[in-house]
């Protein structure tokens, strides 16, 4: 008897067959009997987030703290904030389940409340009705909207708590004490003229420095001058109201003095270049949300430590800023959902809202802000500016597009140094014409 | 009874099996069935869907109605979607001019066998090989205002910051810039199979009768050369109409509008705006542009082709 060798044998079209057959099988049956690691893991919470300094504190302390305290093991999952929203939401959209929750930014909940793909927290056990949360952030986390005008298809919708505040993030003023003195500059105009002043004497290069690119960073940066001006965006009807004369008294400001005042390549500045330049000692203030402003007395991040120091944003008819809070939310296809939602009830208590405080980032409870000992310098003058005056933006699933539409035109009128206000009237008539499309008027 | 029956054995004469019958039959489109199913999954399906979501309005990111041919209409009325494609035109027509000059120039000096010339070769694919999204990268860091090497290198000599991304022409520019160094190498590659293929004997003939450089490039290289060119071109122009990744890090498609090529307008409206229908019409008009520029090329190549 012959032995033939394995390449030697004839290989039968039966044989193929049920060798096919049998690997299909074998490649299905992790899929089908197997359980994803998600599931099997008892307190595991996957959190998406996007890579932002602001939530520095929470990834360094409070995720340690939380398997501590409440064996919650935290898979945090971080991306770049230019992908993040379309990524969730096609997460969400598609029950894909590849996170338990979401760190949105809080324009985004018109989005994910519209679509009805986020859990009812309130339902699930969550107290909106809690004094101790900041009034207007609790307010954000609703869809649609408890307070203001709401978009066609809501009107009749009661409201529920789709998301809950997680970081109360909001812009406020960075300023250098060596060029102002111990105060802040009250007015926009004391801030230009006080920091021409620090450029004659060498302190800085600089009065201001701010985000340029088109888009949400310029209407970010755009939208203090905006509220300090007077101006409204739209009124109760969706009728766009922003290229009002106070509007467009900011617009020029914007585009003008302060571009004149601020480095040669604002128009192109996005974070990152805001941040270098404030932190490195080139700027003399800026207005910013925490995730550059919590960095102020790390010597091991800014050339100035001990040279920044921080206010309520500068006035001129008002000093109001824009907030801009971390809000979790937890989508419906999450894997751990039970555990999400027990993970935010422990998140919001008042203990650990205070210890989120000790931390150093910006809490959501009241009382939080009252603790002896806050981890930064930053924390008292967030709850100062929210009760001098703090708006979010406009509640409408269409913001992003509104945003981009007026982020082109402010950015056009950057670039040529002039022309706000026709930049204003310019991106008013798309908005209109977009907002009409979208049946607002109807 | 036979001697084999007495003994139970089967006397019945065992049948043989034809060709083409029972499992022959079936067996050449089962072995098919996988590589057909996946076709239809991930090229059929989504064509199909991505059709059938053209024909709708979509809000918050869910069909609400059928609006027939509504989103075609409309994107000959946008201003953004207009201005998308003529910066996506200009963009592709420019970047694959540069290309196509630039590696047909390499080729030619690369075709000969010199000492290094393999060494040279190797070096010149470099940056097709980088990952589009790392070019971006580097190439911010050049162009960027405050740190960037330009400026950097212009404040050494005295000057003041060299401003790109801030300005629609110089970012504009600045991305053709950045397509030609990452793409040239496969207009060169291609060019260069193509030069090596060329006969020798009307280039010796040529040289013979007292040719010039010039001419031997202009009567016998490039006129030899065109189905190759051709190829190269179409080719790079199709690659070109998708480019995403350098824009996206590198502008956003800013300032204003002045680098929103249709891919990133494209993006924006189906991912951050959810407006997939008339996205989904964007991307099938911009396919169908495609495809018309790819036939048109191959009739030419066809016209060209001496056989």
């Amino acid at each position: 008897m012959t032995n033939r060798g394995l390449h030697q044998r004839p290989i039968s079209r039966r044989r193929v067959l049920q060798t096919g057959a049998g690997l299909a099988a074998a490649a299905t049956l992790p899929l089908t009997f197997g359980s994803s690691p998600a599931r099997a893991a008892g307190g595991k919470v996957i959190i998406g987030a996007f890579a932002d300094g602001g939530l520095t504190p929470f990834k360094e302390k409070i995720i340690p703290l939380a398997k501590a305290e409440g064996g919650f093991d935290i898979q945090f999952l971080e991306d770049e904030y230019g992908v993040t929203l379309e990524k969730w939401f096609v997460d969400a959209q598609n029950k894909a389940g590849q996170y338990d929750m979401y760190l949105l930014d809080d324009p985004w909940v018109p989005q994910f409340g519209a679509a009805d793909v986020l859990e009812d927290l309130a339902a699930a056990g969550i107290d909106s009705a809690d004094a101790d949360w900041v009034g207007p952030l609790i307010d954000m986390g609703f869809w649609p909207p408890r307070q203001g005008p709401r978009v066609k298809g809501f009107k009749d919708t009661a409201p529920k708590l789709v998301t809950v505040p997680f970081v109360g993030d909001l812009q406020t003023l960075t300023y250098r004490n060596d060029v102002y003195g111990n105060a802040p500059p009250a007015t926009w105009d004391e801030l230009i003229a006080k920091g021409k002043e620090g450029v004659a004497a060498g302190k800085i290069k600089y009065p201001i420095v701010f985000r340029g690119v088109t888009g949400n960073p310029i209407v970010t940066s755009w939208y203090p001058v905006f509220l300090a001006f007077g101006g409204e965006f739209f009124d109760d009807k969706w009728n766009v109201t922003f290229n009002s004369d106070k509007g467009k008294a900011a617009a020029d400001f914007f585009v003008t003095t302060l571009k004149q005042n601020a480095p040669p390549g604002v128009v192109e500045f996005d974070s990152d270049q805001e941040g270098a330049a404030i932190l490195g000692g080139d700027a003399g203030a800026i207005v910013q949300y925490s995730g550059n402003a919590i960095k102020s007395d790390d010597p091991t991040q800014t050339k100035v430590a001990g040279k920044l120091d921080f206010g309520i944003v500068p006035k001129k008819e008002k000093a109001i800023a824009q907030l801009g809070i971390f809000i979790a939310g937890v989508p419906k296809s999450a894997p751990n959902k039970a555990n999400a939602i027990a993970f935010l009830k422990w998140y919001t208590s008042k203990e650990t809202q205070a210890k989120l405080s000790e931390a150093g980032s910006i809490p959501v409870k009241r009382s939080a802000f009252g603790i002896a000992k806050p981890g930064n310098r930053l924390i008292p003058v967030a709850l100062k500016q929210m009760d001098s005056g703090a708006l979010p933006r406009p509640r409408t699933p269409d913001w992003g597009k509104v945003e981009e539409l007026l982020g082109v035109e402010l950015n056009k009128a950057l670039q040529a140094g002039s022309g706000g206000g026709a930049g204003l009237d310019a991106a008013a008539a798309k908005v209109t014409d977009y907002l009409t499309k979208a049946g607002y008027y109807q | 009874m036979s001697v084999l029956a007495r003994f139970g054995a089967n006397t019945q004469p065992r049948r043989t099996r034809q060709q083409g019958e029972g499992l022959d039959l079936v067996l050449p489109y089962l072995l098919l069935a996988p590589a057909v199913l996946f076709a239809f999954a991930v090229l059929v399906y989504p064509v199909w869907d991505a059709l059938r979501a053209s024909t709708m309005l979509f809000r918050y990111g869910k069909p609400v109605q059928g609006v027939g041919f509504d989103n075609y209409v409309r994107l000959w009325s946008d201003p953004q979607f207009l201005n998308a494609l003529w910066v996506t035109v200009s963009f592709v027509a420019l970047a694959v001019a540069f290309e196509t000059v630039f590696g047909l120039a390499l080729a030619l000096f690369c075709a000969g066998e010199f000492r290094g010339v393999r060494i040279l070769r190797g070096i010149l694919i470099v940056p097709m090989v980088i990952t589009p999204v790392v070019v971006a990268i580097v190439f911010r860091l050049i162009y960027a205002s405050d740190a960037g090497m330009l400026t950097v290198v212009a404040q050494s000599l005295g000057g003041s910051p060299v401003e790109i991304l801030g300005h629609p022409t110089r970012a504009f520019l600045g991305l053709v810039a950045l397509d030609v160094w990452e793409w040239t190498p496969l207009e060169f590659l291609i060019l260069l199979a193509g030069v090596q293929s060329l006969p020798v004997e009307p280039f010796e003939a040529a040289r013979v009768d007292g040719a010039s450089p010039w001419r031997v490039l202009i009567d016998h290289t490039l006129p030899m050369l065109r189905p190759v060119l051709a190829i190269a071109i179409v080719l790079r122009t199709i690659d070109a109409f998708g480019t995403f990744d350098q824009v996206f890090v590198l502008t956003r498609g800013g300032p204003g509008e002045a680098t929103k090529l249709l891919s990133i307008y494209g993006y924006d409206t189906a991912f951050k705006f959810q407006d997939t229908g008339y996205a989904a019409a964007l991307f099938v008009t911009m396919g169908v542009l495609i495809l018309a520029l790819a036939l048109a090329a191959v009739r030419i190549m066809r016209g060209m082709n001496p056989t």
